[in-house]
């Protein structure tokens, strides 16, 4: 599953918040507001879900080497932050839903039959 | 007597600061903005403090040596000491509870431990922008029982700041608050906030300083002593921030 495909199946409010990025495939998820957590954790090509809205976010998606970003709950996405996304072509999604939500919807998606 | 001044401040060990900023540059610059006192406060380490101590003498400056050390539930908090071991000692408790993250110098920065001259002494082949092992309320107890004043860095930021990470400021040893704009009053715990430079490159050196009242004779005093003057002068509130107008 495309990071696109994902962000128009799971039927929710889903934001994109930058349209430049790489529309990778992705292979898991990871949802957690530590970043330290996510850098030791969450594995490449996957998908972080979380409130953390900010540019630090980006950096750690990109060392990590995460498709994308879904920021739960609405939060506010700085510009800072979207501009670190572009550079880096990492996917920034907003939803009002909340993170256990978003993680229920994606686990669903890429455990489909 | 007033004296302007700046008690976060990162050096080229912090990974993400400007490799150009090292501790002689700070301290230099830092004379040259105008600033009295000044303290250095990388990432989990205080291996740069004795270069800072050396070049602040040069330089005819007022230094503190410090620590922003990383809660596990990454909350920033400044650990201030009146000398360069005392930092280094409190940073001997924190190493073995630094989480092993891996390490990229190429995508997270170097880590430059260098002396007053600029010479490199070490590359640190660990990450200094993890987390401790250590909740934030047991950090500013250790913090503030090893002797250092305990601020709570940036408050109100949207990240690494107690609000971001605990959604509030929960009880404990402070000397101050540092704040980057006026706090809301619930942030302060009761305390007088500071601004903070969190000066990473050199043009933020002198960005946001604070004027604090001292008693004549407390920069010269250094050390312990002026520590603890600047203890009492926070806890009295006998300051200025930035956002307040010096």
């Amino acid at each position: 599953m495309r990071i696109s495909e994902f962000a128009a199946s799971l039927g929710i409010d889903m934001e994109t918040a930058q349209g430049v990025y790489e529309d990778r495939e992705i292979s898991s998820g990871y949802s957690s507001d530590l970043l330290s957590d996510v850098m030791g954790n969450a594995k490449a090509d996957g998908v972080l879900v979380t409130v953390q809205a900010h540019k630090n976010a980006v950096a750690v998606a990109s060392l990590v080497g995460l498709a994308g970003i879904v920021v739960c709950n609405s939060r506010p996405l700085p510009a800072d932050m979207l501009d670190a996304a572009r550079v880096e072509g990492v996917a920034v999604f907003r939803t009002p839903e909340t993170a256990f939500e978003v993680a229920g919807r994606l686990w669903a998606a890429m455990h489909k039959p | 007597m007033k004296v302007l001044a700046d008690l976060h401040n990162h050096s080229c060990l912090s990974p993400c600061a400007s490799l150009e900023q090292s501790p002689s540059l700070l301290a230099r610059l830092a004379r040259e903005r105008g600033l009295g006192l000044v303290a250095l406060t990388d990432h989990n380490s205080a291996l740069n403090c004795p270069a800072f101590e050396a070049s602040c003498r040069r330089e005819g400056l007022a230094p503190l040596f410090g620590i922003e050390a990383n809660s596990v539930e990454e909350v920033h908090v400044l650990c201030l000491f009146g000398t360069a071991k005392g930092a280094l000692d409190f940073g001997l408790l924190l190493r073995p509870l630094l989480m092993p993250l891996p390490y990229d110098a190429e995508k997270l920065g170097d880590q430059v431990v260098v002396d007053e001259d600029e010479l490199v002494i070490e590359l640190l082949d660990y990450y200094l922008g993890a987390a401790l092992t250590m909740g934030f309320d047991e950090l500013c107890a250790l913090a503030a029982s090893s002797g250092a004043l305990v601020i709570p860095a940036h408050v109100d930021r949207p990240m690494f700041s107690v609000s971001s990470q605990l959604g509030f400021l929960p009880p404990g040893p402070y000397d101050a608050v540092e704040s980057m704009r006026r706090p809301e009053p619930a942030l302060c715990g009761g305390l007088k906030a500071i601004s903070g430079s969190d000066a990473h490159y050199p043009e933020h050196i002198c960005r946001r300083p604070f004027a604090v009242e001292l008693p004549e004779g407390a920069l010269e005093l250094g050390g312990e002593g002026l520590l603890e003057c600047l203890r009492a002068a926070l806890r009295a509130g006998s300051l200025t921030a930035s956002w307040e107008g010096q």
